[in-house]
């Protein structure tokens, strides 16, 4: 079993957590801004405005 | 391509996964670090455990919310190190099972009041604060005074304490009830027993100015006084970086 | 309420009560005489009750399964009257409070009413009791309506419900004994925690059976507000309250962490039940009834998209910029710094997402103050978020700490954030609940809007002054360079503040107050004459137009 020491954490805490924030950030605004989940997104905003008539089943 | 995110929408286990997984790296980066920390906190070998009293003090220290207004934590800033002593160092609350370092300073920070005032001081000033701070806010602590202290289970709560890690030898812990009082009783014949398991340094006195009977108010006044001298490390790290500069 | 559930559920009703009565006895008796004893006796007696109001009606006959063509909305409809009582109780202590710190005196030297013993209980009583209630109560509107699918039965709702309100009681009659772990916003003991994990484990169960009913395979964003904000704070309320109690007949623990390790898990939970009790769930409330109010769509999916997981990201490292200058490590002060100030991004861009909604329906916004409740709300969202990282800026937190400013800019997010999305969700869904076309007075709304606006902003305001003052006085030098001010003289020029501040927390009281007459008030009418109910019929039959709309 490798030895997590302080020092080694301390690093890994430092550079993996950059890498992830960018990688993570890139691709949340690609998949909100990709074209074709226009209409779905659309349909889902205006999906709010009329919805009291009760489940659909 | 997005076919991933489909499906993380049209089940929700694996969108419940995708919360679970971006909102838990940040907290696992941040605090997995801390859980070898004994590799940074400093060393104090001469740190000692709080007496059964002490600790019943602190108890009712959190039992009546006195660290909404207190903090135990003196910051490396100039001004606080001036007002109230050296910054406070991690060591020092190594065996506070919860800190109680605080967030708000309604009244001043107490990380060093132990020796500060009399015991005499706190017992008037708990019983009624603005009788010796005529500006003070403080609600006045009537009850402590004529409160006898629950004793017989005080052994119970160092058991719980060593589990979560705090060095109570099982003498200590046998000899809890006996303790407490030999702390509050100077004169008695179980005096001897607390020096000899907690340190020559510990405080033994009536501290609520009354033998016999231990009050709650003992307990707490105990425990205000020992406050920041658990260990002299922070005044060694002072005098230390003085000497540097 | 029993009559909505069916025999079985009434019978696994009973089973539940008996076997939590029977748990309270049990601790009753291992804690004789001490506070657990107490609790035990309140459970085993609040269990009990249950089993015989269910009892009284076990007779009335089964629901038809007509039910199943509308929304269940009686949990929802109690969570709303029980929020706002938990506002009036836990608003009306925080004033206490407030003037306590004006006037000292007002204890009677009661230990259950001194400063320490209240101040959790007004902090509980505000975010669990009126805040979680709140969320409950609109979490099954929103979930229901937007999955357009009923909730999966009728008992784990009330489960939910009753059980996250004992968990309070049991919090808040606690702090009144004396029984706290001290943790802020943690302060329950190890028995109400587990029976948390059990209620909230329910609740996150529903949710999931809930949307999984639904058709439409995507997940309308309100609801991955409501997911992360049940799931993160399941995660940080069970990793904080590890503890290792006395014995199983003492209500005291003792934390599973020390010192540095304990200060960053309380605060790394502390600044996360801000993120994801206090703002995710509120958020929730904000994407779908300011839309649905404003009758607008959200100005722009996409970017309450990202927002949302810039917000489930980046929280999680912020909170260690409550501990700057301390003695945790220096790395970790910086880390949390600098995701606070990146935190401002997506919080940013809910709050503009929200107004910009708004754009071209400011005519609403004037004449409407459920809706303008709203657009405040998103205004001080902005602000609190702005200040929120402004503060965790090293430098400028050595000032704003410990002093009374962190009071201001937690009650600029309280009362400026979430209580006003509160009021405005509560006034936009208690008509459509009850099935009015409008609340009972729309100009009682009118008033509580203006009290609980200008409340805050005298709330707000004494405290900045009175935090910059304290802690510009704490650290002025004479010429000679030693301190020019006492801490005293700084408690001293504190006085007028604290007179401001507990008046503008009364003008907010009287506010929550007459909200809750004009609830009550909606209520009773609505039992008085039952509007024809046109609304809640499956989509196939014939009536397209005939939804409630809020037309206040």
């Amino acid at each position: 079993m490798i030895d997590l020491d302080h020092d080694i954490l301390v690093a890994f805490a430092k550079s993996f957590g950059l890498f992830y924030l960018m990688a993570l950030s890139i691709g949340v605004v690609v998949y909100a801004c990709w074209p074709s989940n226009k209409k779905r997104f659309e349909r889902a905003a205006r999906s709010v405005l009329d919805d009291e008539e009760g489940p659909w089943r | 391509m997005f076919g991933f995110h489909y499906k993380l929408e049209r089940h929700t286990i694996p969108f419940v996964l995708a919360i679970i997984f971006v909102a838990g790296i940040g907290g696992i980066v941040e605090i997995a670090p801390l859980f070898t920390i004994g590799e940074t906190v400093e060393e104090a070998p001469d740190m000692r455990v709080y007496t059964p009293l002490e600790l019943a003090g602190r108890n009712i220290y959190i039992r009546e919310g006195c660290y909404a207004c207190h903090s135990q934590m003196i910051r490396t800033l100039r001004d606080e190190v001036e007002r109230y002593g050296p910054y406070s160092l991690a060591v020092e609350s190594q065996y506070d099972h919860p800190m109680l370092w605080g967030s708000k300073r309604t009244g001043p920070d107490l990380a060093r009041v132990g020796g500060k005032y009399s015991d005499a001081w706190h017992v008037a000033h708990l019983d009624d604060p603005r009788s010796v701070v005529p500006q003070s806010v403080m609600p006045a602590y009537t009850w402590l005074d004529d409160t006898q202290l629950v004793t017989e289970d005080l052994g119970q709560h160092l058991a719980a304490m060593r589990r979560v890690g705090v060095p109570y030898t099982d003498k200590m812990i046998a000899n809890a009830a006996a303790d407490v009082y030999g702390q509050a009783n100077p004169d008695s014949d179980r005096a001897s027993g607390v020096a000899e398991r907690y340190g020559e340094e510990t405080n033994v006195r009536a501290f609520d100015g009354e033998p016999g009977p231990v009050t709650e108010m003992d307990a707490l006044v105990a425990y205000l006084q020992i406050l920041g001298r658990l260990t002299d490390a922070a005044h060694e790290q002072q005098a230390l970086e003085g000497d540097l500069r | 309420m029993v009559a909505g559930l069916t025999k079985g559920e009434r019978q696994f009703a009973i089973v539940i009560s008996v076997v939590l009565a029977l748990c309270g006895l049990f601790l009753a008796g291992a804690g004789h005489q001490r506070p657990l004893g107490v609790h035990g006796l309140l459970i085993a007696f609040l269990g009990i009750a249950t089993v015989f109001v269910v009892l009284s009606g076990y007779i009335a006959p089964e629901p038809s399964e007509e039910r199943l063509s509308s929304y269940y909305d009686d949990p929802s409809k109690a969570g709303i009257i029980i929020a706002m009582i938990w506002a009036i109780f836990a608003m009306f202590i925080g004033d206490w409070v407030a003037w306590l710190l004006a006037y000292p005196e007002m204890t009677f030297d009661a230990a259950w009413a001194s400063f320490g013993r209240l101040r959790p209980v007004h902090t509980t009583g505000v975010i669990f009791g009126f805040g979680g209630n709140a969320l409950i109560a609109t979490s099954f509107h929103v979930m229901q309506r937007t999955c357009r699918a009923r909730m999966p039965d009728q008992l784990s709702p009330w489960f939910v419900l009753l059980g996250y309100n004992l968990f309070c009681i049991l919090a808040v009659s606690g702090y009144f004994i004396g029984v706290t772990q001290s943790k802020e916003y943690a302060e329950p003991e190890w028995y109400a925690d587990i029976w948390l994990v059990i209620v909230w484990v329910t609740y996150f169960v529903l949710y999931l059976r809930t949307l999984a009913r639904r058709q439409e395979p995507h997940i309308y964003v309100a609801n991955w507000y409501y997911l992360a904000f049940i799931l993160v704070v399941a995660v940080l309320h069970i990793v904080n309250n590890l503890a290792v109690p006395v014995s199983l007949g003492h209500a005291k623990s003792y934390s599973a962490f020390s010192g540095v390790q304990d200060a960053m898990t309380q605060w790394w939970y502390g600044h996360n039940a801000v993120a994801f009790f206090l703002t995710a769930g509120f958020l929730g409330m904000l994407y779908y009834y300011l839309p649905k109010r404003a009758e607008r769509p959200i100005f722009s999916y996409r970017l309450s998209i990202i927002s949302f997981w810039g917000i489930t990201f980046l929280y999680m490292w912020a909170g260690s910029h409550h501990l700057h200058y301390t003695a945790l490590p220096h790395w970790v002060q910086t880390l949390g710094m600098t995701f606070s100030v990146m935190l401002l991004v997506p919080s940013w861009a809910s709050a503009g997402n929200a107004l910009l909604t708004l754009n071209g329906a400011w005519h609403r916004v004037r004449d409407d103050a459920t809706l303008r409740f709203m657009m405040v709300a998103a205004v001080f969202y902005g602000i609190s978020t702005f200040e929120g990282s402004f503060l965790a800026i090293r430098p400028v937190n050595s000032l704003s700490h410990y002093t009374d400013w962190t009071v201001g800019h937690v009650h600029a997010g309280a009362l400026g954030w979430v209580a006003f999305i509160t009021f405005g969700s509560i006034y936009a869904v208690v008509p459509i609940l009850w099935k009015r076309e409008r609340m009972y007075s729309a100009r009682l709304v009118e008033v509580h809007f203006w009290l609980a606006l200008a409340g805050t902003l005298i709330y707000v305001f004494a405290m900045w002054n009175s935090g910059i003052i304290q802690g510009l006085m704490w650290r002025t030098y004479t010429e000679s360079g030693t301190l020019a001010y006492s801490f005293i003289d700084s408690l001293v020029a504190m006085h007028p503040y604290y007179v401001a501040r507990a008046i503008g927390g009364l003008l907010f009281l009287i506010g929550a107050a007459i909200g809750f007459y004009n609830i009550w008030m909606t209520v009773r009418t609505a039992r008085e004459e039952p509007l024809e109910p046109v609304a809640d019929r499956p989509i196939a039959s014939d009536t397209p137009a005939g939804a409630v709309q809020p037309g206040e």
